[in-house]
């Protein structure tokens, strides 16, 4: 018997418990305590006092909760159209159709805004939708669209779509990065036979392109669902999501019901539901998109 | 561990987890209310030369560190205070005193997630009003009415010290001196023939008179954030509802807000925003709006005396407006049923942590911040006015702050800030309502409501 084998799978364990350690005590632990946490009322000034399910039920009442809801799901929905679907158009026009040093450049161009800052980013699209000096006004009004003139960020109406296509443009060359990295493993071969037998480019896109890079398909959905149910930066940094709570995200509110409104118990509770419907997105992703990944 | 720690680091873990996956590689970044500053920790540099005149130089030798938590991160005050701190340092070898410099709203989270957690500084910056007393009841703040007494006690303004004065105790030592006032362009009058307004319905009347000559919407106004909004409200509160209903309002334990002034209130704002407001405000910065009044491309701008810095030359405003500029306070209705005296403002101050191993260091350094010397010198460098008495002169400040410390001494009243004075759910019913009543979904008395509804489950959790 080899040394090896006599100590069976405890040297494994030893090199996985570090990471084990860290993920029990900064993940999973937070978690938990964070259920149960959301069963109390308390503030930052005053003790804990037990309230059973009374955070579950003011959150259901609470016509801002369910705002907020609504603004993730539309931020989900948008995003999964512009960044996944036109990411994914984006890396295929930039691999099949852009040759030589454009395609470097290009590339380059539609990247930069992934790597902006957020509050930068936050804050030059204040400008751009200020109802008086911003570009967006100002070239409605040069081309005789002033009906169309908004105060962007300060309509209920206007405020939380003006953020979500804010997030568009800064996260669709991030996608694309990751759809062009994808279909680079993609063999050449493919296409060619294709295009030999008569195939269109678009006919390659849809029968070549698209099933051989549904893994990364997957992961974008995930990162882009995700994330759009965690925003909280873009809508502080523009709203703090007002007018009146109109661009509060799940997130957002969590942030405001803690730190300014001093609901800590609340907070806690918005936090699970966040946690649930983010682990069920994924769940569902996973499950739809099981054995269906493609081998070449 | 209590629930309290450990739910402290657990919100502080979730935030950081929510940042990291937000989607981007974003640093989270709340809007600042008044400043764009970043914030950051900052141990005093090298000693500066001390002008103040240490109080504490006669005082038994001090030893050990303080840390100090202030809303001062902007490049422009942070320097100020980093030198009164190197030079108290300077005269007390043995104290170390580290100020993390917060803007107006990093500090309200920051001082949230510390309280929470039980780890305040010893010197923590608070609003006046129930905002201050969130810490009283909960403990924190230091009873102050033994320590400061005598010529340090003689030395402030009456006023700023009743500010931070509860059940007849003091809890804070007020730094600034502040009030909102209407600013006004006087060539942009008198060139339109336009008289400078005295009533709340002349003010309405020559802010048509003024729309009617092409300038339009002549206030300039930015609500991004909602307090603007708040501050028309905490004048017209004043002037629309008697002062003993306010007082009454404005406790937690008591509040109602059901005298019909409160209505009256927000149907006067309401006008002010139909006759003279820049509509849009709610997606316009205050600074945007007030870059507007500097550059005259409108009459007048609705400003603390805290801000007046920027309309003077020495600020980098332009000559037409620096001098050419008055200010008045907000004009009151006619017949109003509350106090017509009231003026609106409250001091900034600082609270000395309870539990505090170092109160004997964090007295006397608020001592020295607050000596004469030091005052005189906040009044020079950032043209704020202090609560000291003699701190503003002819010589190291501009003739419109010496006058705003005369109308502060002949107010009837200081008006706090609204959303500092009331209890949290009602500041934010406030907030929300009239950012709603702006954006035109909201009447007044859709404020009210919400208000008194607020008001209620504040009540109810006494």
């Amino acid at each position: 018997m080899t040394g090896r084998s006599r100590l069976g799978r405890w040297p494994m364990l030893l090199w996985v418990a570090p990471a084990l350690a860290l993920l029990v005590v900064f993940v999973y632990y937070p978690v938990v305590e964070n259920f149960r946490l959301s069963l109390f009322k308390w503030s930052a000034f005053s003790k804990e006092q037990f309230v059973g399910l009374d955070n579950y039920a003011h959150m259901v009442a609470d016509p801002v909760f369910w705002g907020a809801l609504f603004n993730n799901v539309a931020y989900a929905v948008v995003s999964v159209v512009c960044q996944v679907f036109g990411g994914l158009v984006l890396a295929a026009v930039l691999e099949e159709l852009v040759r030589g040093r454009l395609k470097g450049i290009l590339r380059t161009i539609y990247f930069i805004p992934a790597v902006l800052s957020l509050t930068v980013v936050g804050l030059l699209f204040t400008f751009i939708y200020n109802p008086q000096i911003g570009l967006v006004n100002g070239f409605l009004g040069a081309v005789g669209l002033s009906q169309f003139q908004h105060s962007w960020l300060g309509e209920s109406a206007t405020a939380i779509w003006s953020i979500i296509a804010m997030s568009q443009w800064q996260n669709v060359g991030y996608m694309m990065v990751l759809f062009i990295v994808a279909m680079q493993r993609v063999p050449r071969e493919l296409y060619e036979a294709a295009y030999i037998d008569g195939a269109s480019r678009i006919e390659a896109f849809r029968r070549i392109t698209i099933p051989l890079v549904r893994e990364m398909t997957l992961l974008a959905m995930i990162i882009t669902i995700s994330g759009a149910f965690l925003v909280l930066n873009e809508v502080w940094v523009m709203t703090a999501g007002g007018p009146d709570n109109a661009s509060q995200t799940l997130a957002s509110w969590l942030y405001k019901s803690a730190f300014f409104n001093d609901k800590m118990g609340y907070a806690a509770t918005i936090a699970v539901a966040i946690f649930i419907i983010t682990m069920a997105a994924s769940i569902v992703q996973l499950f739809l998109n099981r054995g269906k990944s493609v081998q070449y | 561990m209590t629930i309290g720690k450990r739910l402290a680091g657990l919100l502080a873990t979730a935030a950081l987890i929510v940042t990291a996956c937000g989607g981007s590689s974003a640093t989270a970044a709340p809007p600042a209310a008044s400043t764009g500053a970043s914030s950051g920790a900052s141990t005093v540099p090298s000693a500066v030369p001390s002008s103040a005149g240490s109080a504490s130089s006669a005082a038994p030798a001090l030893s050990g560190s303080i840390t100090v938590l202030d809303k001062y991160g902007d490049p422009r005050y942070a320097p100020y205070f980093d030198g009164v701190a190197a030079a108290y340092m300077a005269a007390n070898p043995n104290v170390k005193v580290t100020i993390d410099h917060e803007t107006d709203q990093g500090v309200k989270d920051k001082l949230t997630a510390m309280a929470a957690s039980n780890s305040l500084p010893d010197i923590y910056f608070s609003w006046a009003g129930d905002y201050t007393k969130k810490f009283v009841r909960a403990g924190m703040a230091l009873d102050l009415t033994a320590k400061v007494t005598g010529d340090w006690l003689n030395s402030f303004g009456s006023a700023a010290l009743s500010a931070y004065t509860y059940d007849g105790k003091l809890y804070g030592v007020p730094i600034t001196l502040d009030a909102k006032y209407l600013a006004y362009n006087k060539k942009m009058f008198s060139d339109n023939g336009i008289a400078v307004p005295t009533t709340l319905e002349e003010l309405l009347s020559a802010c048509d008179a003024f729309t009617a000559k092409g300038i339009k919407q002549p206030i300039a106004f930015g609500n991004q954030f909602g307090w603007p909004a708040i501050h028309y409200m905490t004048q017209l509160n004043a002037y629309d509802v008697p002062a003993a209903t306010l007082a009454t309002d404005y406790n937690p334990a008591t509040g109602a807000f059901t005298d019909p002034g409160y209505l009256k209130a927000l149907q006067d704002f309401a006008d002010i925003n139909q006759h003279c407001l820049t509509q849009g405000s709610n997606g316009i910065s205050h600074e945007n709006a007030q870059a507007n009044f500097i550059n005259s491309k409108v009459p007048m701008h609705y400003l603390e005396s805290v801000e007046f810095s920027v309309l003077t030359k020495a600020g980098g405003a332009p000559d037409e407006i620096a001098n050419n500029w008055g200010f008045m306070k907000l004009p009151a209705p006619s017949g109003a049923a509350g106090d017509t005296g009231a003026l609106e403002g409250a001091p900034d101050g600082f609270l000395v942590n309870a539990n505090s191993p170092h109160v004997d260091i964090a007295v006397d350094f608020l001592k020295f911040l607050t000596s004469l010397d030091n005052a005189q010198k906040l009044t020079k460098d950032l043209g704020w006015l202090s609560p000291i008495k003699g701190s503003a002169t002819a010589d190291n400040t501009f003739p419109q702050n010496i006058q705003v410390v005369d109308d502060i001494s002949k107010a009837s009243s200081m008006a706090i800030w609204l959303d500092t004075v009331t209890q949290s759910d009602v500041a934010k019913a406030y907030l929300d309502g009239v950012q709603g009543m702006l954006d035109g979904k909201k009447t007044p008395a859709d404020v009210v409501a919400g208000v008194q509804a607020a008001a209620a489950s504040a009540k109810s959790s006494q």
